[in-house]
């Protein structure tokens, strides 16, 4: 895309949890900030901006909270940075984040996203402090009904994706959601929460914190030298639609298609099935895993359930998808986009623990928000080339 | 003629403080002003890193006070429903002995004329005390501070959350858009409006057209019909929240107009039991009787309650479903 | 650091500004990016990265910015982004996003209804929220600390205060996208009473709505498009600590190191439009920025004429801009600010010449 190469260098996250009562706001945001800069061998002085991203305020409360976090993040002196689209904000902070490095302008720049949702309630503050708020699985509950028409999938389809990033869950040791012995049939027993969403196919509400620490190629190659090896960035991509209007499809959105399009052109991917060997894509509920993977194309028209069914998306299938449990397992919303961002970078880095998959080079990370209609996506390699 | 409409956003927030802001209003209760000491500085307040070089600080907390020297001040001469004090007061920048920074706190003096940089001030403590930051009611002259009367004492264990309760009220205009729908529908008229460049059509006082941000004015103004079909739904269980309305479950649903390319989202439904929604349900249009308060629809459309089954045998076309716009 | 490429702003719109408009957000924002894309010559479509600045506080529900992006005619699909800023961090944005080759036409908006509600009711959840939200710590009432702390330190008088909000409401009568403009004397002024002593209610900001877009190119697009474009020679911004008490308040170190990031010292800047609401922070920025006494300060009448928050900053760019394209200026500097006692400060440096 540009002529500046950037890598993500440093990578840190919270212990997710519905409740982090054991720290202030400022406590949440430093435990993933410090994490990064440790990843990064970094200190707080070597950081020459900060780029602060998470959704809306309601949220805690806090309105325009970069201003009282500029300690918690060492801001001082530096410049820092506000980003907010709805639930793709993470994902957009990483982004942001990116084009400081990618311009030019600057050389070590720090991203965090966060949400404390537990200081608020998320039903009110997504309804806008109104009753009869009907919160985000239900206002996708239409489409998800609408994807399951379309595609003639099974009703199992739902519960596998909630069954297999649960487990997967298990194996990340920041995951909020640790569900001993969950299985399809207890998926299926579970309460009706937004028909047809089951509560154990439901993200939870969490508290938590990314924090990633972007550089430049000079950057990238000394910590790869030191043993420390980067993500390197082979693309971003951002896209917005209107909410409504009649022929918008908000099923399959074309800010969908048309972000991840961008976001592969980039990178040189032709073939994203085969070019990419992994996906964290922003799934809060469960049905949103073979709806992306057909709304980003990756697999064809009807054939996102199918990918579901064979097991293709476990972490040893063909195309893994959410290895660290993803959205289901972990969502503090603001930070959830930058959470996918980062868990692409750790599997490409070979970084990602027990989900690792086996042989990364290549990964792709999407968030997603408001009327489905926020897109943020990027592609990072092990190399600058890992496509040959 | 304008219109406004009010909403309030109110909420009572419950944060966590952990280790350090903890400390500090735990010794609040104890009648104790505490900083937090970097090299060779006193934070006041205790902030957990240090605010020049973002270095984490060591749990090394330092009494300070009580008295403190007012090193700034400004006069409020009109309090607002936040703020600590509802008579005149100052606030203050004050510098308490031991500390190398100011804290932010009022002031209580009886006027202007009684406030000077440099004064010295003393913490007047609330008797009652909980752990917040207005435990300290305000200060006052002096140099040293009274034990109020009906002293409580301080916490028995120590002090980790707070509330903050938040509420702003708004005031939005209404667009004449929505103002022309709303007084349509008193005459029995549902309007839409129709983009002059694309045709598309639009619900509930729509101001432009998004595709070709076009404005939308009278003259696109289409009367549309009022009746439909259910294409989609979703059923919600309630969780309770400050400002919850509902307690039962309840369904919304989109509705598909007849004959017009307009599909109306997150309908209510009247009168019919939710554990039956299903597609194709033939509907009516329910408006609000003159006077009826409509204030809470969710309709989106102005004086629209909600769409009410008009038993007409069901629209049994499988690709409804997929009419969400 | 520099740029990859030259950036200029080739086409700018100022809605009205008003106490109280009867329009909605995303209505404003729809007139002043129709005004911006024709003053720039191109239509939307042409248009390849947008970034909005607004608050949903300000605007009174959560996702407030979601409604505004059917003003910016993102179909097909665009490349757009938002910032919970005043819409010159948008301009940053957009800034950053043009220099990695791939777009070429980019578009800066900002949006404050600020009546929507009391600001001293607002403003004190922008605070620390343990120490300061709670005691309802507003805004007027942290720039009536600082002004104290300038007059105490000898940097400013209560008289010169007034002058400036008399000058500043002069000069706005020239301008018509002001909204408080008059002639005021200074000792009538001086005469009323203290609102937050030492601020009385000419030293504050009106209340303001407002919306504004600007279109930025880079150099080869520029230069096809637009006949007398104004190059971004510098665009900085730079924090300073949050908590006022810890703050030395008779300086603006963060202005100082924006300015000087963003080039202030290659040449001389003949108008300098900046962001001081209250009347106080004039003569502070003007020390920080190190202006000599020769530069025209706000000559649009600055915040003090009309205050959009979240659009402010952004409409200093403009009428920093429109001084180069219409006035006849080289070099000119806008000034953006956000938080209590001008806790973050962004710097642009305007040009006539690349």
């Amino acid at each position: 895309m540009s002529t500046q190469p950037c890598a993500i260098v440093g990578i840190g996250q919270t212990q997710h949890k519905s409740r982090r009562w054991d720290v202030s706001l400022g406590g949440l945001v430093r435990e993933a900030a410090s994490r990064a800069l440790e990843d990064a061998n970094m200190d707080w002085k070597d950081i020459d901006a900060v780029v602060l991203g998470k959704a809306p305020d309601l949220f805690e409360g806090v309105m325009k909270p970069e201003l009282y976090l500029t300690d918690a993040l060492g801001a001082k002196g530096k410049p820092m940075f506000r980003v907010h689209t709805a639930g793709s904000v993470g994902g957009t902070t990483g982004i942001v984040a990116a084009s400081h490095i990618e311009s030019g302008r600057h050389k070590r720049v720090l991203a965090v996203a966060y949400q404390k949702q537990s200081e608020g309630n998320a039903q009110f503050a997504l309804g806008s402090g109104k009753g009869a708020s009907i919160g985000a699985g239900g206002a996708f509950a239409p489409y998800m009904r609408s994807y399951i028409h379309r595609s003639g999938a099974p009703a199992d389809i739902g519960p596998m994706v909630a069954v297999k990033d649960r487990r997967n869950a298990f194996k990340n040791p920041y995951a909020h959601l640790k569900i001993e012995g969950i299985s399809i049939e207890s998926v299926k027993a579970s309460p009706m929460m937004w028909d047809p969403v089951h509560f154990l196919e439901s993200c939870p509400s969490s508290d938590g914190a990314c924090a990633v620490v972007v550089t430049d190629q000079a950057g990238g190659e000394a910590a790869a030298k030191a043993g420390r090896p980067p993500a390197w960035i082979l693309g971003t991509a951002m896209r917005s639609e209107p909410s409504q209007f009649p022929g918008r499809d908000p099923v399959r959105p074309q800010a969908a298609a048309d972000c991840a399009a961008d976001v592969y052109k980039q990178a040189g991917i032709t073939r994203p099935l085969d070019d990419i060997d992994c996906a964290e894509l922003y799934v809060p509920f469960s049905w949103y895993e073979p709806m992306w993977l057909e709304g980003h194309n990756i697999a064809a028209l009807g054939e996102g359930w199918k990918m579901v069914e064979r097991g293709d998306t476990e972490i040893g299938g063909a195309f893994p998808v959410n290895m660290s449990g993803g959205v289901l397992s972990s969502n503090p919303i603001g930070a959830s986009g930058l959470l996918r961002f980062a868990e692409a970078a750790l599997q490409v880095r070979g970084m990602a623990g027990e989900h690792q998959v086996e042989g990364a080079k290549v990964a792709l990370a999407q968030a997603y928000g408001a009327a489905a209609q926020y897109f943020s996506m990027w592609v990072v390699g092990s190399s600058l080339n890992p496509l040959g | 003629m304008p219109q406004f409409t009010e909403s309030t956003i109110a909420f009572p927030y419950k944060r966590s403080l952990g280790p350090v802001i903890g400390a500090f209003m735990t010794a609040l209760t104890e009648m104790r002003i505490i900083g937090i000491r970097s090299d060779e500085r006193v934070i006041v307040p205790p902030l957990e890193w240090d605010p020049d070089t973002g270095v984490e600080l060591a749990h090394d907390f330092v009494d300070v006070g009580p008295a403190g020297t007012v090193v700034g001040w400004c006069w409020v001469s009109a309090p607002t429903v936040q703020h600590p004090l509802d008579h005149p007061f100052a606030f203050g920048l004050i510098k308490l002995d031991g500390a190398d920074t100011a804290l932010v706190h009022a002031i209580d003096v009886a006027g202007i004329e009684a406030m000077t940089t440099g004064m010295r001030v003393v913490p007047r403590w609330k008797a009652a005390r909980k752990g917040h930051i207005t435990d300290i009611e305000a200060f006052v002259p002096g140099e040293s501070p009274a034990v109020p009367a009906g002293d409580t004492g301080g916490a028995t264990e120590p002090v980790t959350m707070m509330e903050y309760d938040a509420s702003i009220t708004y005031t939005t205009p209404v667009p004449t858009n929505v103002i022309r729908a709303e007084e349509a529908t008193e005459e029995g008229r549902f309007l839409g409006l129709k983009c002059p460049e694309c045709g598309r059509l639009y619900t509930g006082g729509r101001s432009f057209c998004p595709i070709d941000t076009l404005e939308l004015s009278p003259s696109d103004e289409v009367d549309l019909p009022q009746v439909g079909t259910v294409t989609n739904y979703t059923i919600i269980t309630p969780v309770q929240y400050a400002g919850q309305t509902e307690t039962e479950r309840f369904g919304r649903v989109h509705v598909l107009l007849d004959g017009v390319d307009v599909v109306l989202q997150y309908q209510a439904l009247i009168d019919y039991p939710v554990d039956q929604i299903h597609i194709g349900i033939r509907v009516s249009a329910v408006w609000a009787s003159a006077g009826e308060d409509d204030s809470d629809n969710a309709a989106g459309v102005a004086n629209l309650i909600g769409w009410m089954p008009n038993g007409e045998p069901d629209n049994e076309d499988p690709e409804l479903v997929d009419r969400i716009n | 650091m520099e740029p990859f490429d030259d950036i200029a702003i080739i086409g700018w719109s100022v809605s009205p500004m008003v106490r109280k408009t009867d329009k909605t957000e995303a209505q404003l924002l729809l007139e002043v990016i129709s005004g911006a894309v024709d003053d720039a010559g191109i239509t939307r479509h042409e248009v390849d990265f947008t970034c909005a600045g607004s608050c949903d506080y300000v605007a009174g529900q959560a996702f407030s910015f979601v409604q505004n992006i059917d003003a910016v005619g993102a179909w097909p699909p665009k490349s757009d982004s938002h910032v919970e800023m005043d819409g010159a961090w948008a301009l940053y944005e957009a800034f950053l996003r043009l220099q990695l080759g791939d777009a070429d036409i980019a578009l800066a908006m900002g949006s404050g209804r600020s009546s929507t509600a009391d600001p001293s009711i607002i403003y004190p959840m922008e605070m620390d929220p343990y120490y300061l939200a709670p005691l309802g710590a507003d805004a007027a009432s942290f720039a009536a600390l600082q002004a104290r702390a300038l007059i105490d330190g000898g940097q400013v008088t209560e008289r010169q205060m007034a002058e400036i909000a008399a000058r500043t409401r002069r000069d706005a009568k020239n301008n018509p996208h002001a909204q408080v403009t008059g002639d005021f004397d200074v000792d009538q002024l001086l005469a009323e009473e203290y609102l937050r002593a030492p601020l009385r209610r000419h030293d504050l900001p009106p209340i303001t709505d407002g919306a504004v877009a600007v279109v930025i190119a880079t150099r080869a697009k520029a230069l096809e498009l637009c006949e007398r474009p104004v190059w971004i020679s510098g665009l900085s911004h730079c924090s300073e600590l949050h908590y006022p008490g810890m703050r030395d308040l008779r300086t603006s170190a963060s202005t100082t190191s924006a300015a000087k990031a963003a080039g202030i010292e290659n040449g001389p800047v003949e108008v300098a439009e900046l962001q001081s609401a209250f009347t106080h922070e004039e003569p502070l920025l003007v020390e920080a920025l190190g202006l000599s006494p020769d530069v025209s300060v706000n000559p649009s009448g600055g915040p003090l004429a009309a205050n959009p928050i979240m659009a402010t900053g952004l409409v200093r760019v403009t009428e920093a801009a429109r001084q180069i394209r219409d006035e006849g200026k080289h070099r000119t500097l806008a000034h953006s600010s956000s938080g209590p006692c001008l806790q973050q400060n962004l710097v642009c440096i305007l040009e006539e010449s690349a």
